[in-house]
């Protein structure tokens, strides 16, 4: 029960009801032991919320085995809808519960808020559009293309204003690089508190992104001298803004108008965003409007106030752009516990703000002795990395860890080493080793050890 | 310039990157190779767009700087931000800049940042005077950000930098001088240093294997109430969806004293007063709700569904 309540594989053999759902997750909680029960019940009405949407679908499917051989499913046998049943395509019904998530008591409300991508429940390096981490500062503006424009203007000889097709007409590139906030992980500086991968690691996100580097069209307006920042500015109710050292403008900033072959969603910045990558989601402003060359940087809001990350001096680091190594077990994990003893393909996910994973070990002891793992498929700078690892697991319980080493040699250092240089009041930039607790009954949780 | 403007920056990121300060090359798209002998062009090569016309760039050139570049003339005290920051702004910030709920705190905290709980305000936190006028103009009120004209933003500038006794009542903040006031944590900034942490790749016997223990593990509060679904509800609730992207961000938590949906008392009076004068309200705001929540995109119809799923909460 508590697999399918977990939105394992089985979750379309029975009619999920939630009226159902929830009174049997409240049946069988009522087996666990007190201790246990709370965090059963909190997940499966998790889960519930979350099935709710997919509740009038799933109900027409019964699974009841007889489309399992020798029989032959009624799928078989007969016909299915037609071209067109979904012109822009949907996920399987069966996958409703792999939805992004939010914390409610995270932030004040919906509005300046954040949600998380459910990493437990992806494969490969790339995240689905629908499911990209979501951060606003002022929600999702609405935003009709005709009408949108990005001026560019400030320190420079030829002040522009863009429509979006114009940008398209300028040399595009893509590239895949991974997308993440800073805070992620966030909650996890003063001890284990989120116990979910999808709340531990989901600020995070990988894409292609497509459009035209940033260098061409500062050489295109003309750079004047000593022009050494720009401010990107957003056109949502926020107007998020950022100071960007010309280093990084020149070097790899891409103004994006596609993710994964798709136009870029409203949610990721539509119709235009600034990527900046491996750096801190927040600098790739979304709903572009305006950059603004300069020669010192503007210390807005989000750059004093927010995201800088204050130690235990009192002192706080500024322009802390780079999100540097880090690393995940994805599966096992509270969303994917083992079902049985035997041969898994232990699995996560690594990336750097700095360029190519080198290396990832994995530790089933608590860090005591390591084991290299597999880096799998595409190996690229400043983008997700999956990994992997067969393990025999015996049935007993297992502190299970993940280390990446990067391409600069930087190696993921332990939670004693980051709060020693830091304190716990850092709020940002968190890339500590994690660990999972996986008990004997395959359970795993979210643990903070020595 | 434009020529030579790759080479500058290839040649200033080689630099950078030799010093071992931000190594970032590797991992860009262009190499440092690339980039020198990749195509440069003049500025102008593609001439798409438009020229940018003074006035154009006035209507959105809003950004302040700490030096005060880009501060429009006027000027207001804290005596004249009062009212306006009582009525635009207490509701989420409080009275004194305490904060309401999870709302940020705007004044105290001195002292705080060395604390377990750093408490991070204008007055103990933020380096520079500037950075205020400028959000306040650019972002706040949150529900209608950019309606305040600039001599209110002086005004409720001077008013916050008065809560946290940074200027006097009659002080009169100004073009001027606002680049002038000196913050209490200006000096409590510095540069991106990392990597601090260096870490060693151990593969065997990295530390002793009986030290391993568990440190801590989310804490589930048995205090805390198990969340009650009302199935029912959720399911015939049309106007939820719509209550919760503009109406929640301030009924849900009663910020302003709003009335929470659910409070059957609360709205006794309101209902009473009929459902078509809730729906003007609704549409057209009233007192410090904005018409539509701030969320004018809404069609009426919108706001209509998520007025009636309130009424279905709260009518007793």
């Amino acid at each position: 029960m508590a697999d399918r309540l977990r939105g394992d594989k089985r979750m379309g053999e029975e009619t999920i009801n939630t009226k159902n759902l929830l009174e049997t997750i409240s049946r069988e909680g009522e087996k666990l032991p007190r201790s246990e029960r709370r965090d059963f019940l909190k997940q499966g009405l998790l889960l519930a919320g979350g099935a709710l949407a997919g509740a009038t679908v799933a109900n027409t499917a019964r699974a009841d085995g007889s489309g399992i051989p020798p029989s032959v499913p009624n799928w078989s046998k007969s016909l299915g809808p037609g071209v067109l049943t979904n012109p822009y395509g949907r996920p399987s019904k069966y996958e409703d519960h792999i939805v992004r998530r939010n914390v409610p008591w995270l932030t004040a409300d919906r509005i300046a808020s954040i949600s998380f991508t459910p990493l437990a429940e992806l494969s490969g390096i790339i995240t689905p559009s629908s499911l990209v981490f979501e951060r606003y500062h002022a929600g999702i503006p609405q935003i009709d293309p005709s009408e949108h424009r990005l001026m560019i203007h400030g320190m420079v000889d030829r002040p522009i204003i863009l429509t979006v097709d114009d940008l398209k007409r300028f040399p595009s590139t893509s590239m895949i690089r991974f997308l993440e906030c800073p805070a992620n992980g966030g909650m996890e500086w003063r001890g284990a508190q989120m116990d979910a991968l999808q709340f531990t690691h989901g600020m995070l996100s990988c894409c292609e992104w497509t459009g035209v580097m940033l260098s061409t069209l500062l050489q295109e307006v003309g750079l004047k001298k000593d022009a050494a920042w720009v401010l990107a500015e957003g056109a949502d109710g926020a107007h998020m803004s950022r100071s960007i050292p010309m280093e990084k403008a020149m070097d790899d900033a891409l103004i994006v108008y596609a993710q994964n072959g798709e136009p870029l969603r409203p949610e990721q910045g539509y119709p235009i965003r600034l990527i900046n990558p491996g750096w801190e989601g927040n600098t790739c402003v979304k709903w572009l409007r305006r950059l603004e060359v300069g020669d010192e940087a503007w210390y807005h809001r989000e750059e004093t106030s927010k995201y800088t990350d204050l130690l235990a001096d009192g002192r706080a680091r500024k322009f802390s752009y780079v999100q540097e190594c880090n690393s995940v077990v994805t599966f096992p994990c509270p969303e994917k516990p083992l079902t049985e003893k035997g041969r898994y393909e232990v699995q996560g996910l690594a990336w750097s703000g700095k360029g190519k994973i080198k290396h990832v070990d994995v530790s089933f002891d608590g860090g005591v002795n390591w084991r290299p793992a597999k880096l799998k498929g595409l190996v690229l700078p400043k983008a997700l990395t999956r990994f992997g690892l067969e393990w025999d697991w015996d049935g007993s319980p297992a502190l299970i860890q993940s280390r990446a080493v990067d391409e600069t040699g930087y190696v993921q250092p332990t939670y004693t080493q980051l709060r020693d240089a830091r304190g716990s009041s850092s709020i940002y930039h968190k890339n500590a080793i994690h660990t999972w607790r996986l008990y004997d009954s395959g359970k795993v949780t979210n643990v903070q050890i020595t | 310039m434009s020529r030579s403007l790759k080479f500058v920056y290839a040649i200033l990121s080689l630099a950078v990157a030799s010093c071992g300060v931000a190594d970032d090359k590797t991992s860009g798209e262009l190499t440092v190779a690339e980039i020198l002998t990749s195509e440069d062009f003049e500025t102008g090569h593609f001439s798409y767009g438009e020229l940018a016309t003074a006035e154009q760039i006035a209507g959105w050139d809003i950004d302040i700087r700490p030096d005060g570049l880009g501060l429009p003339p006027g000027g207001a005290t804290a005596e004249d931000g009062e009212m306006l920051y009582e009525e635009k702004c207490a509701s989420c910030h409080g009275s004194f800049g305490e904060g309401v709920g999870r709302y940020p705190v705007l004044a105290g905290g001195e002292g705080s940042l060395t604390e377990a709980r750093p408490e991070k305000t204008v007055g103990s936190f933020w380096p520079y005077a500037s950075t205020l006028w400028d959000y306040i103009h650019r972002a706040m009120p949150f529900t209608e950000p950019e309606s305040l004209s600039d001599t209110e933003v002086y005004a409720i500038t001077a008013y916050v930098l008065y809560l946290n006794d940074l200027v006097e009542y009659d002080f009169e903040l100004t073009q001027d001088n606002l680049a002038e006031i000196e913050m209490p944590n200006k000096d409590g900034f510095f540069l991106d240093d990392r990597p601090d942490v260096v870490a060693v790749r151990c593969m065997e016997n990295c530390k002793e294997p009986g030290s391993v223990e568990i440190t801590s593990e989310p804490q589930i509060d048995e205090a805390e109430p198990v969340v009650e679904v009302d199935v029912a509800a959720e399911i015939a609730a049309p106007g939820k969806e719509i209550y919760e992207r503009a109406c929640a961000l301030c009924h849900a938590s009663g910020v302003g004293e709003a009335p929470i949906p659910g409070d059957a008392k609360a709205w006794a009076e309101r209902i009473a007063g009929g459902r078509d004068m809730l729906i003007n309200s609704a549409i057209s705001g009233k007192g410090i709700m904005p018409p539509k929540g701030g969320q004018l995109q809404l069609s009426d119809e919108e706001v209509i569904s998520a007025v009636d799923f309130i009424i279905s909460l709260s009518a007793d």
